[in-house]
């Protein structure tokens, strides 16, 4: 038996964008566990919710969502998915409900663990299931529930209407967090978050657009990770910062002809959807074993939140992803396929997301004619393994390529 | 009794109600699940016609839809491409789950031909602000109908069209109330009161319902049954109904979206009709795509069968449906310690198979018998 020679990995250089990043989210979880153990109330949020008015209110928060997906990624999916459907939950539900809704019961998550919360922040911007999920929270475990709605928009530019009755909404939030925590808000404070904010959004759109070079002097893959930060932490100094470093990183990157994709950059997709966590090394594998770079994803454009005074910060969280109408939905991705020279579009058709797999189907089809690529599609689930065929992914990536291939041959 | 034929006759055949109006000359609009503003539709003097879906297989809305939602908005996608809404004026949605926000978009590329209108409410509907929302909402469709109609609107019409659906309303839970001393009426016969009137023009119900009210109070109440109370969606498939009815058990109450649900909430005009129709959006509770911290329809779905004196509750659960899936682990725990028996049957359009349904059914009425 030959002995495995293991290779050491070199030190995380402190001062790379990657380390500051992981850091950042390391110690947002750190944050809020010293914060509950000190006896300090702390919330649930989810993803979208304006995370201007935890940070400038100070609050301590965690994410759910990212729970969730930190759980999968680490193969605990499955098993916390299995608990809640025995309580009662359907496995057609959210896997990132159903993960989160058997820890909120009790269950244990070494891959991630968080304290519970003492009260919930949830925006459904991105879906009305995530209202569904934190009523459940909050009345299985007894605790306020700060909500802000922000409807689907089914036109194309966001109304005056829309914007009034969010500030009203963002406001009355802020109401309830003052009694429920004490904490005071502060406007100077909110234009200093606003101003970080900005920062953070400007060095994430600038870095993501260096997909512009070719080849791309990174890795798509690396988004999934960093956009952790961009949800949870865009108001926090360090962020700024590590996105700054980030987008300087690339920007080397391309002037010395490197990339963090690893191998010959063949292909250039974009990738649509949540990340197949569960398998997630599967089917990075299976676009760099055929020399694709995935360049860009709706998250490149989607946490660019640069807007000016409070109305107009309304205005931008109610133009996310899942909040959009089919149409400009449509032309952001359009833009970022012409933008970064896309030949050919992956879908996950996630199992767990409705509302962005609904109508997947006709707006890349409408993508694919208007940039002239190919659109393939596979099944999958942001967290429940069980929702994956490797071997249809397999199959579906291969048909892409030899398209992409035939394309290129054709030119 | 005879007015019960023409309850079935016309929840069996809408598309014989859609001709009938459409040889009348009037306009016909579409209403999808499952608040919609009927009343500003009727002020314009257009019929507004539920659009629940159908039991039908899917073939062209797959083409929009990945498997993994409700059948409800893929039948009713699949129902626009094969014609059977052929006439119609315009199809309404309003955005209260993730489906129906979906619906909407694809419906403008599946089917063209109908113009999509779409109704966005304020799930934060409580507090005033929400009013002027709502109101947005309102006018945006009142905008596009008086495009299709080429009609203004008129406040005082609404005013009228508001007083015909709080009648209509009064009627259909007089008849729930009336219909639970009726053990000889079938779960069939029930559905068909309810499913007509999504089809109907209210007036039209309304006085076929004033018959029925008449023969119910006149007849003598049949033999005993085992009572229950239905809860979920939709509650309409024939083979359902008849497992229901040949095992003996009577809807005494149900907290059916497309059943009394619609008729909980009266209208109380109070200055202007606009305003007056927005409160009603506001008063709305106890429904699963209806925002509520305390999930007050859990409890009530307890007291509606205690209130009732029903022997369990059977939750009537349309595949994929979010909103219900995770109010049922709620309920479920409600009742088993309220000491009520609970039994889930997970239904969907395409369902030919009610084997399974049967026997839970069967097993069901042996928890009550206990």
């Amino acid at each position: 038996m030959s002995e495995e020679v293991k290779k050491q990995r070199p030190a995380p250089d402190p001062n790379s964008a990657k380390y500051k990043l992981n850091m950042i989210a390391k110690k947002a979880y750190e944050d809020v566990a010293e914060a509950k153990a000190r006896g300090e109330l702390v919330g649930w949020c989810s993803s979208n919710f304006p995370v201007e008015i935890p940070e400038t209110l100070g609050l301590y928060v965690c994410y759910p969502e990212n729970q969730a997906a930190a759980i999968a990624a680490r193969g605990g999916g499955e098993r916390l998915c299995s608990i809640a459907e025995g309580q009662g939950y359907s496995n057609d539900i959210c896997a990132y409900a159903r993960v989160s809704l058997a820890y909120a019961g009790g269950a244990e998550a070494p891959e991630q663990p968080m304290p519970l919360p003492d009260y919930v922040l949830c925006c459904n911007n991105i879906c009305n299931c995530m209202i569904k999920w934190y009523e459940n929270l909050a009345r299985e475990l007894n605790i306020p529930m700060i909500m802000i709605d922000i409807p689907f928009n089914p036109d194309y530019e966001v109304g005056d209407a829309e914007v009034a009755y969010i500030r009203s909404q963002f406001l009355d939030a802020i109401k309830q967090l003052e009694e429920i925590t004490g904490k005071k808000w502060d406007w100077d404070r909110y234009e200093e978050v606003r101003e970080i904010s900005g920062r953070t959004s400007r060095a994430w759109l600038e870095a993501t657009a260096t997909a512009r070079y070719t080849p791309s002097p990174f890795n798509g893959f690396d988004l999934l990770n960093h956009m952790a930060v961009m949800v949870t932490a865009r108001g926090k100094k360090e962020a700024a910062e590590a996105m700054e470093t980030l987008l300087k990183e690339y920007e080397e990157n391309h002037e010395k002809g490197v990339s963090t994709y690893r191998g010959e950059e063949k292909y250039r997709i974009m990738f649509e959807g949540i990340a197949c966590w569960p398998w997630l090394r599967v089917t990075a594998h299976g676009l760099r074993d055929r020399g694709i770079n995935m360049v860009t994803t709706i998250y490149a454009d989607a946490f660019g939140f640069i807007y000016k005074d409070f109305d107009d910060m309304c205005r931008a969280y109610a133009k996310v992803p899942n909040a959009i109408n089919l149409e400009y939905a449509r032309d952001k991705r359009t833009k970022l396929c012409k933008d970064n020279h896309v030949e050919g579009l992956l879908v996950h058709t996630n199992r767990s997301c409705k509302l962005w797999s609904g109508f997947m189907y006709e707006m890349s089809r409408q993508i694919g004619e208007e940039c002239n690529i190919p659109v393939v599609s596979f099944d999958g689930d942001q967290a429940d393994p069980r929702n994956f065929s490797e071997a249809q992914y397999d199959t579906r990536v291969q048909g892409l390529t030899e398209i992409m291939q035939s394309n290129k041959e054709a030119l | 009794m005879e007015v019960l034929k023409k309850f079935e006759e016309a929840a069996k055949d809408p598309r014989a109600i859609l001709d009938r109006y459409l040889r009348e000359g009037k306009d016909v609009v579409l209403v999808a699940p499952v608040y919609t503003p009927e009343e500003i539709v009727h002020s314009f003097g257009m019929v507004p016609m539920g659009a629940w879906g159908a039991d039908t297989q899917l073939n062209g809305s797959k083409k929009y839809f990945p498997a993994f939602i409700c059948s409800i908005v893929q039948s009713i996608v699949e129902l626009g491409m094969n014609g059977a809404y052929d006439g119609v004026k315009a199809l309404i949605v309003p955005s209260l789950c993730d489906s129906l926000k979906v619906l909407g978009e694809n419906w403008k590329y599946a089917v063209p031909d109908i113009p999509f209108i779409p109704m966005t409410y304020p799930q934060n509907r409580k507090p005033e602000y929400a009013l002027e929302y709502t109101k947005a909402g309102y006018r945006r469709v009142i905008s596009d109908l008086e495009k299709i109609s080429g009609k203004g609107f008129d406040e005082n019409a609404l005013k009228v069209s508001i007083e015909v659906y709080n009648e209509h309303n009064r009627l259909m839970r007089e008849t729930a109330e009336e219909l639970r001393r009726h053990p000889e009426i079938t779960a069939e016969e029930r559905s068909a009161i309810y499913k007509s009137a999504t089809f109907l023009r209210k007036e039209e119900h309304s006085a076929l319902l004033k018959e029925l009210l008449q023969e119910l109070q006149a007849a003598t109440p049949g033999r005993e049954k085992i009572r229950i109370v239905t809860t979920g969606i939709l509650a309409d498939s024939p083979s359902l109904l008849q497992i229901l009815d040949e095992n003996g058990l009577q809807i005494v109450a149900d907290d059916i979206a497309a059943e009394s649900r619609q008729y909980k909430t009266d209208c109380v005009l109070e200055g202007d009709a606009l305003t007056s129709l927005a409160r009603k959006f506001s008063a709305r509770d106890n429904c699963s795509v209806l925002y509520d911290v305390k999930k007050s329809r859990v409890e009530a779905i307890v007291d509606l069968a205690k209130k009732t004196d029903a022997g369990g509750v059977l939750m009537i659960l349309t595949k994929f449906c979010d909103p219900e899936e995770f109010d049922y682990p709620l309920i479920r725990k409600a009742c088993e310690k309220a000491g009520l028996p609970i039994v889930e049957i997970e239904v969907d359009r395409q369902m030919e198979n009610y084997e399974q349904a049967s026997t839970i059914i069967e097993s069901f009425r042996e928890m009550m018998e206990l």
